[in-house]
């Protein structure tokens, strides 16, 4: 058990180490080009359709937290709310933010203050638009679907974390052919995102909307941190199944 | 210098406190005695998680006020389904005085409330999930490329290696969807979730250094 700790506990240093590292040389110039992600293409696109079609965006941060185990894939949901609350800034039009968690609705809240910067008229009118439906999975989606219904959703963002009823929330998008984005970090509920969504965010691809979205320098040397770190652990495994199955070490 | 404060104070808070909760995960299983502080430290930090839950409590009554305000804006501009919106509040003022006359919510009142209206409506409610994946699976079935050509595929050897039908079919279907199943399956499942933990990881590790600080107003 114990050594399982210092292993965590070096991992977790050396992670840091290649972050500071990537971070340093993004801060000189060196950016890599990313992978294009099809579905934060179209998030940048949403709001100006919004704006075209004079319709609100909806944007559900999920039934995640940001005091337990469901942080990151909240702050995930964050991420895309700071950029699109940086687009309405220009454009007007504030997208409806949902959640299930209060302490979300007050990073959520904010995270549009921020975006609004010295114009506290508009970011009061944008308040409006964050909305905390109830805690209860099932509620939140009963909440969001008669939301979809309701208040003239031209275009829909899913970000964070969802259960099942991700399900009753996609398909009430999809049969209002709204356009729509999904993602979450749960492999049992990506295949309902995929069902419903035009476009699917698949498990860490959440985590990149930093990177993609604003071109943060630190998000981008966190992705190649990330890749660093996967390509370890990679090898890692393969040197494992290769020891054991030679008989070098016991399964 | 208010800038600075409003910077500064958050981010040293949020960095010590999330370095002390981080620390108390590792020396509550360190091998050894790290200058007699193991105890100190996972004293601190189980002090911080505790106050987790008071702030948490706190939120929930901002989002409580959150809903009322919506809600009431919404009856009084007069918005389509504000009829939905009467109904939640009258429901919210309704359950909160069961709540304070009859002795909390551990009172016969409050229990039958949960018990015999709530907790029926939302395993009605998810009972509608076994149409809406009919529907989906139908949206999703349709072949547009490649990928929904091997989606439909697999989906349709899985389905029928579930039922009884598929032995009559071809005997060798429940053994082809057990191999979909755990292995490229579950190894999809383990390449997603490895990249998950890592993505988590450096989300955390941004939080934790103080370069994302999604708690103040400045960026």
């Amino acid at each position: 058990m114990t050594s399982s700790v210092l292993l965590a506990f070096l991992f977790l240093l050396l992670f840091l180490g290649l972050l500071l590292f990537f971070s340093a040389r993004v801060g000189r110039g060196q950016k890599p080009s990313l992978r294009r992600i099809q579905a934060f293409e179209a998030v940048k696109g949403f709001a100006g359709r919004a704006v075209e079609a004079g319709r609100a965006l909806h944007l559900s941060l999920g039934t995640g937290s940001v005091a337990d185990i469901t942080t990151a894939d909240s702050l995930a949901g964050l991420y895309t709310l700071d950029y699109l609350a940086e687009q309405s800034a220009t454009t007007g039009i504030s997208p409806i933010v949902s959640m299930a968690d209060p302490t979300v609705m007050l990073m959520a809240q904010n995270t549009v203050r921020s975006a609004y910067g010295s114009d506290k008229a508009k970011a009061a009118e944008a308040y409006r638009d964050i909305r905390w439906i109830a805690p209860q999975p099932a509620a939140y989606a009963a909440g969001v679907m008669n939301l979809l219904d309701m208040d003239d959703v031209e275009t829909n963002i899913m970000i964070g974390k969802f259960g099942d009823e991700y399900l009753l929330m996609g398909e009430t998008a999809a049969r209002r052919g709204m356009s729509h984005v999904g993602g979450t970090s749960d492999p049992n509920v990506l295949p309902f995102i995929y069902a419903t969504a035009q476009e699917t965010l698949l498990g860490e691809e959440i985590y990149a909307g930093g990177a993609y979205l604003q071109k943060r320098p630190l998000h981008i040397a966190s992705l190649l941190a990330q890749d660093t770190m996967r390509w370890i652990v990679g090898i890692v495994i393969l040197a494992g199944v290769v020891a054991t199955s030679l008989g070098i070490i016991n399964g | 210098m208010n800038l600075k404060i409003g910077r500064v104070l958050p981010t040293t808070v949020a960095m010590v406190v999330g370095i002390f909760i981080l620390a108390g995960v590792f020396v509550a299983e360190w091998p050894g005695k790290i200058f007699g502080l193991s105890g100190l430290i996972n004293q601190v930090s189980l002090l911080f998680v505790s106050w987790v839950t008071i702030v948490a409590a706190f939120a929930l009554f901002l989002g409580f006020a959150n809903v009322i305000s919506v809600h009431w804006s919404r009856i009084q501009t007069q918005r389509p389904g504000n009829l939905y919106s009467i109904v939640l509040l009258v429901s919210l003022a309704a359950t909160l005085a069961v709540g304070f006359l009859s002795g909390g919510p551990n009172s016969d009142s409050s229990r039958f409330i949960f018990d015999s209206i709530l907790q029926p409506l939302e395993s009605t409610f998810f009972a509608l999930l076994a149409i809406f994946i009919a529907t989906a699976a139908f949206r999703a079935f349709r072949v547009r490329n490649l990928e929904t050509l091997i989606f439909v595929l697999f989906a349709v050897i899985v389905l029928l290696g579930q039922v009884p039908i598929g032995i009559y079919l071809w005997a060798e279907l429940p053994v082809i969807k057990d191999w979909i199943l755990n292995v490229p399956a579950l190894a999809g499942a383990r390449g997603i979730l490895l990249g998950v933990a890592l993505g988590a990881i450096a989300t955390g590790l941004r939080v934790l250094i103080g370069a994302d600080r999604p708690y103040t107003d400045q960026k």
